[in-house]
């Protein structure tokens, strides 16, 4: 697969604060990338430096195998930190001007605005939009000429319970188009429903980055009770394949290998003459697995 | 051009934009018409014998200094429109949002630069176009319409200079208020301070050379024709001189600007 962007050894520094510590990592086509983190990671100046609104100190980046920045930057829809509009234009002349300076989807506009929804406000002034709308017409400026490539930092900003469920479709449809997308985010839940891929960022220092099923592989964990616990342990520390053992109030939380299921665990426990009061698989959520990355 | 016609749609529907420009155009006209009609004075009105002391001279060649000399004041409208068109972009973030769509950040400059020559050209423009129309609205004739001329290359030198000189603290302040307030000082107080310190202690008026004050040594108070041979001291240095030490002004603005623009994070 084709790198879409690829990112050297970036580090950057505000007085001294060290906001990014040589970052490197590629983001493939075809790809939703997620670019995790706690507020003040680094996320956004990450973005900032390879959209070239900030400098890095050291390190490079290119966008499609070398071509000239700004040029890839015609082809890259992109929301940057807050929506930049002028306010005393109105939706339409603004998004006149994204296409002017991009060379995209002059003749879109209609469409864009229908898609976020704004449509009907096309002609208002941008001052007079609330901070969901503004947020809106971000996105749709980003989509304006449909480019391939969308880099979308906290695209759900400001926006209500729907509009967050409606960016959540719109991204895994253009994805399924073959967009590639990058996301910037701290709403874990976001990025768990949408994102093929990760990098993890925690004070300017990269944690991890990848396929989401590799570098989050979920170890799954088991959770058993019984009439008599005391019994039900005893007779699982026979069983091959349990990892870990973890008694927690009256139920016993087993970390199993990948290979054992449920059905497995139950069988066992029959044949020892064990009768479960309680068999329940825990899928380990991505928020357990960041917090555990970002915690220490 | 391409960058020309993205600033124009910027603009063409700011309203602060035409009213700056409204402010210009009119004010410049009626202040002109009134001197020409001698009835700017000093203290009192022409009824009760005052002074006058400007002026009222519209014939070429003076005609242009007088016209030189108000339109250097009345630029301070469009140096602060100038001031306003960039720090908007750094207070909307559009700045920012233009390099991402997919400007070099050399283009965003040229861009006001741009700006800053097509005011500079539509100021002299309309200056120039004032000078007929008053020469014709008095006279009815044109006679000797070019005598005295390069004294509106003067006036575009001069527009450029102050212009320049308004983006440069604009791209250095990058907000509106605090820009317009230090334009403002600068080129009032100052200017005149610096301007004083140095003439007092130099061997020569090399305080003449200041940003501002070499291209207003270009053109000077018009002074009416009875009090003139009172007033003109010889000049420090030639026209020549200044024209040059303005250009080289612009030419610094222009640098520096461009090296904080493209070395600095937005």
């Amino acid at each position: 697969m084709a790198t879409i962007l690829s990112i050297q050894n970036i580090h950057k520094s505000y007085g001294p604060i060290r906001a990014l510590n040589n970052v490197s990592f590629e983001v493939p086509e075809g790809s939703v990338f997620g670019v995790l983190g706690p507020n003040g990671s680094g996320k956004t100046t990450l973005l900032g430096i390879v959209l070239d609104v900030l400098k890095a100190k050291s390190g490079s980046y290119n966008w499609f195998n070398g071509m000239p920045n700004n040029a890839a930057r015609q082809q890259i829809g992109a929301l940057l930190e807050t929506p930049n509009f002028y306010h005393y234009l109105s939706a339409w002349n603004n998004l006149e001007i994204t296409s002017a300076i991009s060379g995209r989807g002059k003749d879109d506009r209609d469409r864009v605005l229908k898609q976020v929804g704004l449509f009907e406000r096309k002609d208002s002034r941008f001052q007079t939009f609330s901070l969901g709308m503004k947020q809106r017409l971000a996105i749709g400026a980003a989509l304006l000429g449909r480019p391939k490539v969308l880099v979308l930092d906290e695209p759900t900003n400001g926006l209500d319970p729907a509009g967050i469920a409606e960016i959540r479709e719109l991204i895994l449809a253009l994805n399924r188009e073959g967009f590639t997308i990058i996301i910037a985010s701290h709403l874990l839940d976001e990025v768990e429903k949408v994102c093929t891929h990760v990098a993890i960022l925690k004070k300017g220092e990269l944690l991890l980055d990848g396929p989401v099923n590799e570098v989050l592989l979920s170890e799954d964990q088991v959770e058993v009770s019984a009439g008599d616990i005391e019994r039900l342990r005893q007779a699982l520390t026979e069983m091959t394949g349990i990892k870990k053992m973890n008694v927690v109030n009256n139920t016993i939380l087993l970390t199993c290998a990948p290979a054992i299921t449920p059905l497995q665990v139950n069988e066992f426990c029959i044949s020892k003459g064990i009768t479960l009061s309680h068999l329940m698989l825990r899928k380990k959520s991505l928020e357990t697995k960041f917090m555990e990355l970002t915690n220490n | 051009m391409k960058l020309l016609a993205i600033e124009w749609l910027k603009i063409k529907r700011y309203r602060t934009f035409w009213i700056l420009i409204g402010f210009f155009v009119v004010l410049l006209f009626l202040w002109n018409y009134e001197a020409m009609k001698g009835n700017i004075m000093l203290g009192n009105s022409k009824k009760n014998h005052g002074i006058s002391i400007v002026n009222s001279d519209y014939s070429f060649p003076q005609a242009w200094s007088n016209l030189g000399y108000w339109g250097s004041l009345f630029i301070i409208f469009i140096s602060i429109l100038v001031i306003i068109l960039t720090t908007n972009e750094y207070t909307y973030r559009t700045n920012r949002q233009n390099v991402i769509d997919g400007w070099k950040r050399q283009q965003f400059f040229h861009s006001k630069v741009l700006v800053v020559v097509m005011l500079s050209i539509f100021s002299s423009l309309f200056v120039v176009l004032l000078g007929a129309v008053l020469r014709l609205s008095q006279s009815g004739s044109l006679t000797g319409f070019f005598t005295g001329f390069h004294q509106m290359a003067y006036f575009f030198l001069l527009s450029l200079d102050y212009l320049g000189f308004a983006l440069f603290i604009a791209i250095w302040i990058k907000r509106s208020g605090l820009a317009i307030g230090l334009f403002l000082l600068y080129s009032t107080i100052i200017e005149t301070i610096l301007k004083a310190v140095v003439n007092n202690y130099a061997d020569k008026s090399y305080g003449n050379f200041l940003p501002l004050q070499a291209s207003d040594e270009l053109l000077p108070f018009p002074f009416p024709q009875m009090i003139k041979p009172m007033m003109s001291a010889s000049p420090s240095f030639s026209m020549h001189t200044y024209a040059l030490v303005a250009v080289g002004w612009c030419l610094v603005y222009y640098f520096v600007a461009r090296a904080m623009l493209l070395r600095n994070d937005w």
